[in-house]
């Protein structure tokens, strides 16, 4: 048994990938800067006649804000001035709203107008000579509130008995339906139908080390707007800032540098950098720095998605197999939709999970709620309706008796039929669910946990296994904006990146994305050094963005496990093209053809030679004669720069907006993780006794990036799990505003994670590699997974997302209660 | 720096501290090992005007084994505490040191902070108020010493007058055939527990002779068991006994729901933490060497 297993573990680790440096295990580039204090980060930045900003921030979820007054702050020495909503009101357009109808009307600024509508929501800001000044500046600052009545629960916001935005008349944000195959059919002739009453996806969200920063400069010289920031997706951000602003886009310049983790969160900074902006022209154009705190960043920044998932029913064959899905889900974005509804379309790019069903009805909501306006988090959309679908194949195994690894194998969309068209029209381009399940199965000795688990439950301990099967959808199709609101102007997806023989000879590749610490410096300088057959080391890759390098697209930035694909396609294309430009040439200057010529490296450096004569002419030879020797040159090799810019685009169509269907995404890594968790009997403390985390993403370009990058999200995931939760009360205080409260998972709580990996190359990308880092929240699903494995014997389903010991000691005890029981209902046919 | 602006004041010794505390007034405060003062500053929900700094004071932070006693220094380190071979003497102490928060609060806290803070959640009180604990206390009108029973008055509140500090703590060192325990549960390493529980027994054979049961974080001060010590004293220690006990802790316990759990999951917390600190401190009693440690979600 596990025999395949055991050799694809052995095979993977001699493996290194298709080229000499593609698929190497090298360390990263920036490992040495970074790991000795030397990173340079936004907040490191100090700029001359440089002003702090500080926001006021309301107290209460939902009021009307009766009068701010800031002459008490601005009369303090050193205070340069004040800025409240009503006079960014009279300045700005309200930010573009990316949903259809009544939700185009929502009108959104960077500081609450008239009314909060969460707690935590910038009210006023003071601008000082120094953060300290600005810190005691701020607590001048009087505002007058009358409260009015919050919406915390998202089922309540449906009802529009107290509504956020009155001017779009409905606390509604989306909806739609979501329909293929013969639903009514394939409950007609189910053999068991399994309801389940209510699943509920927790807020949680990323503890990035790094909080927001911005420093904005309005320069009154030329009218332009500088940023230097951390902002992750800058390119999204300048549309929304200039459309804002009433500026030109290209009178905005944004710079990033190294950024210390973002998980998305730092997508939707623009609010706060649009204030900065605004700040720094009424302080006549001295650059503003504002430096997030911790707590800010708790109340304030982006939360994950919640969600709700109702009257869920279920159709199965009598072999388990799922044969239909019928359930309404409700999205909370809280107090803004920002970067929403676009999350009403993303989970679709995972339908169907893993799974075969082809007969589906989803009934998706989204609302506004009095809470912190949520944003992409590490597996974004995805992962909420991800956990669904392995609750609902979790729950019927069990209420069946059909072992979990058992049904999921009758379930998993099988290795012979990819690549697979989805009932939604998604390619998944590859995969072997079932070979990672052995992988999985061998790594952590399923034999014998399940003789372990067997014994302890003799003694009638709580002992759980737990599998979970996730995707990582990477490289979006923006068309799908279309399916929320056909007027958006979105479609397809592109990334941009320059590599040129700068005047010396050096090669510099510059990319459109902002990395967070997934070493696009060491993917980058790896994929040229194949192209150009030289070491990494010679390579210079100019990370962090900025938009006057002139490389981005509207699509640039790092987000949503893309980077293999259409970074590293754009800086493969960019490589291409300097190659074919550097052989014209030389084939010139060394009188050759162009299939006579080697790339390598010679006593000169990096070179190219004829292979016929052994001539040869160095990258510095060849940048000299186009930049600053040009009189050698032939006019017809005038065309040749040296500086090749190149536009990677995924080849995508429309989605049909219709009948929702379409490719939406161009990648799907597959995650595959077991835990055995155990729930002591007196402390109820869920104890994660072993972990596997089985990942494939394609060809890896390099291993030790991949394998961080696992540990990383698989960490996130059971912080998530079992520690991490955005509690607010009944009026809208949030109750985890500290670390103390909110307890991010720290090393102490961390397994050990056995790790492991199986390759299917993804055929949509020229390398087989495929976007990964987010991981789909896959200890999410297995924790839930093994939770309820182990509790099922004593009554529990697992319907929320957190779980901890005092949630496990509290369903335990009142299970008796008798609304547990009504959760679940099966129904056996004959 | 995110506090409000505040005078700092460097004391060169305790007697110093205290005169200068005594001039500046009531908008002074102490600094030891800041780690409740600090983030109170940066959250801005402490303000004082001025800041005195016992951190420069020398010769307060010792262990030194004096008749039948430990005493330490005030200004003795959490992490000094977890290192110290003398400290072993009472194994409780330990279990609490090396327990507290994490690795860089241990380095900063002090012992003496902690119990002049007197914070509900406070790991050091509940711990020494099993054992015959007195606090070397230090004011303008000279030194005295006081029993930690009689010290802690309530939440956050101490015998100690305004400019008053802590100088000593001295602890005695139990009889042979004494053995106690301290186990807290904490959700994450830096946070204050959910619930924590100290026992200090002493055995004649199985006879429980004498017990001290104290619960943390579940009142607004360390709470003794006294039912619970009763339980046990003069009986031998029968699974059903330590059971019987654990849930008179449980009623004991007044508990408040809060992020770090309900209250009737604090209670049930209180019964498995009695439970197993006093299975702990029953082994160390026989004279068993156990490695004690937090529990962690």
């Amino acid at each position: 048994m596990f025999a395949e297993a055991q050799s694809i573990v052995a095979e993977d680790e001699k493996k290194h990938g298709s080229g000499p440096w593609v698929g190497a295990a090298l360390p990263r580039k920036e490992e040495d800067r970074l790991l000795r204090g030397r990173g340079k980060f936004a907040d490191d930045i100090k700029l001359r006649e440089m002003l702090y900003l500080r926001f006021v921030r309301s107290p209460y979820a939902h009021a009307r804000i009766v009068s701010v007054d800031t002459s008490a702050a601005e009369a303090l020495p050193g205070v340069v001035c004040a800025i409240t909503g009503k006079e960014i009101v009279a300045q700005t357009q309200p930010f573009i709203q990316i949903g259809p109808d009544q939700a185009q009307k929502i009108r959104d600024f960077p500081m609450a107008v008239g009314k909060v509508l969460y707690q935590g929501e910038p009210v006023a800001a003071v601008v000082a000579e120094s953060s300290s000044l600005a810190d005691d500046a701020a607590e001048l600052v009087q505002v007058e509130y009358e409260p009015l009545e919050p919406v915390v629960e998202v089922e309540q916001a449906l009802t529009d008995r107290s509504i956020l935005h009155e001017e779009a008349g409905t606390n509604r944000v989306w909806n739609g339906v979501w329909e293929y195959g013969d639903v009514e059919r394939a409950f007609k002739e189910a053999a068991y139908v399994v309801d389940i009453d209510r699943l509920h996806f927790h807020r949680f969200s990323s503890t990035p080390l790094e909080n927001n920063v911005v420093i904005a400069e309005w320069n009154p010289k030329d009218d332009r707007i500088y940023y230097w920031c951390n902002n992750s997706f800058p390119a999204f951000a300048i549309q929304f800032l200039a459309a804002h602003l009433g500026i030109h886009i290209d009178k905005i310049r944004v710079q990033t540098f190294d950024i210390g983790g973002s998980f998305g969160i730092k997508i939707t900074s623009y609010p706060q950098m649009a204030v900065c902006a605004l700040a720094s022209k009424k302080a006549g154009g001295r650059p503003i720095k504002w430096v997030e705190t911790r707590s800010e960043h708790m109340v304030s920044s982006a939360h994950g998605n919640e969600r709700t998932f109702r009257n869920t029913r279920v159709a199965l064959d009598k072999n388990g197999v799922i044969t239909a899905i019928d359930s309404r889900h409700i999205d909370d974005c809280g107090a803004y939709p920002r970067y929403e509804p676009l999350g009403c379309v993303i989970w679709s790019q995972v339908f169907c999970g893993v799974y075969r069903f082809k007969n589906a009805r989803i009934d998706f909501w989204q609302a506004v709620t009095n809470k912190c306006p949520v944003g992409p988090n590490r597996g974004y959309s995805r992962m909420q309706h991800l956990w669904f679908l392995e609750r609902v194949v979790d729950i019927c195994a069990h209420e069946i008796g059909i072992a979990p690894d058992t049904m999921r194998l009758r379930n998993y969309i099988r290795p012979e039929e990819f690549p697979y068209t989805t009932p939604n029209g998604c390619v998944y381009d590859s995969g072997n669910y079932p070979k990672m399940l052995e992988v999985a199965k061998y790594l952590i000795g399923w034999d014998d946990w399940k003789k372990k688990q067997a014994e302890a439950r003799k003694e009638g301990r709580m002992l759980g296994i737990g599998i979970g099967t996730t995707l990582d959808s990477g490289t979006n199709n923006f068309g799908q904006s279309q399916i929320i609101n056909p007027y958006a102007p979105f479609s397809g997806n592109s990334q941009g990146a320059n590599c040129k023989l700068d005047i010396y000879g050096e090669v510099v590749v510059a990319v459109g994305s902002c990395p967070q610490g997934q070493g696009h410096e060491t993917t980058a300088a790896q994929v040229v050094a194949d192209v150009l057959n030289i070491h990494p080391d010679l390579i210079t890759v100019r990370t962090g963005f900025d938009t006057e390098r002139n490389v981005h697209t509207g699509m640039s930035g790092t987000y949503a496990s893309q980077f293999a694909v259409s970074g590293l396609s754009a800086v493969h294309g960019a490589a291409q093209k300097l190659k074919t430009e550097m052989k014209r040439l030389a084939a010139f200057i060394l009188g050759t053809k162009e299939d006579d010529l080697e790339f390598g490296v010679g006593q000169q450096g990096p070179e190219i030679k004829a292979k016929s004569s052994g001539k040869s002419i160095n990258y510095w030879g060849l940048a000299n004669i186009v930049n600053v020797n040009s009189a050698v040159l032939p006019p017809e090799l005038y065309d040749v720069t040296l500086n090749c810019r190149y536009v990677w685009r995924a080849p995508f169509k429309v989605p049909d907006t219709k009948t929702k269907y379409g490719s939406l995404t161009l990648t799907y890594a597959s995650q595959l993780h077991i835990a055995i968790v155990e729930v002591d009997r007196e402390t109820f403390v869920p104890k994660i006794l072993d972990y596997v985390a089985v990942d494939d993403c394609g060809t890896v370009i390099n291993p030790p990036i991949v394998e961080g990058q696992v540990y990383g999200a698989t960490a996130h995931g059971i912080g998530a799990a079992l520690m991490e939760t955005c509690v607010y009360d009944a009026v809208g205080n949030m109750l985890t505003s500290t670390f103390s409260d909110y307890t991010p998972i720290t090393s102490m709580n961390i397994p050990k994670i056995k790790y492991g990996h199986t390759t299917t190359p993804s055929p949509h990308s020229y390398s087989g590699a495929k976007g990964m880092g987010e991981g789909g929240a896959a200890p999410v699903h297995t924790i839930s997974a093994a939770l309820q494995d182990a509790l099922f014997s004593q009554g529990i389903f697992i319907d929320d997302s957190f779980n901890n010991a005092d949630s496990i000691f509290r369903s335990l005890k009142h299970r008796e209660g008798g609304q547990l029981a009504q959760l679940v209902k099966l129904e056996k046919r004959s | 720096m995110y506090p409000r602006s505040f005078h700092y004041h460097r004391a060169g010794s305790l007697e110093e501290a205290v005169s200068m505390l005594g001039q500046l007034g009531e908008g002074a405060k102490f600094l030891a090992g800041g780690q409740s003062l600090i983030p109170l500053l940066k959250l801005r929900f402490a303000n004082p005007e001025h800041l005195v700094d016992l951190n420069f004071i020398p010769g307060t932070s010792f262990i030194k084994e004096d008749s039948g006693a430990l005493h330490f220094g005030a200004m003795t380190r959490h992490a000094e505490i977890e290192h110290s071979a003398l400290a072993r003497k009472i194994p409780v102490l330990h279990d609490c040191a090396a327990g507290i928060a994490d690795v860089q609060v241990r380095n900063r806290g002090t012992i003496g902070g902690s119990l002049a803070e007197a914070d509900p959640s406070g790991d050091w009180t509940n711990a020494l108020i099993t054992l015959d604990t007195i606090v070397h206390c230090l004011g303008p009108s000279g030194a005295r010493t006081i029993q930690l029973r009689d010290f802690i008055k309530d939440a956050y509140t101490t015998a100690l007058a305004h400019d008053e500090l802590v100088t000593e703590v001295e602890v005695k060192i139990p009889p042979q055939g004494s053995g106690g325990a301290y186990l807290a549960f904490k959700r994450s390493a830096p946070v204050y527990p959910s619930a924590s529980a100290a026992v200090q027994l002493t055995l004649a054979g199985d006879v429980c002779q004498d017990a001290a049961i104290a619960l943390g974080c579940v009142g607004l001060t360390a709470i003794r068991a006294t039912e619970a010590e009763t339980a046990l004293r003069g009986n031998s220690l029968s699974d059903k006994t330590i059971a019987t006990a654990a849930e008179a802790a449980r009623a004991a316990a007044d508990p408040q729901t809060d992020m770090r759990g309900s209250a009737e999951y604090k209670r049930q917390l209180v019964v498995a933490l009695v439970k197993r600190a006093i299975q702990i401190a029953v082994r160390r009693a026989r004279g068993e060497q156990v490695e004690g440690a937090h529990l962690y979600a």
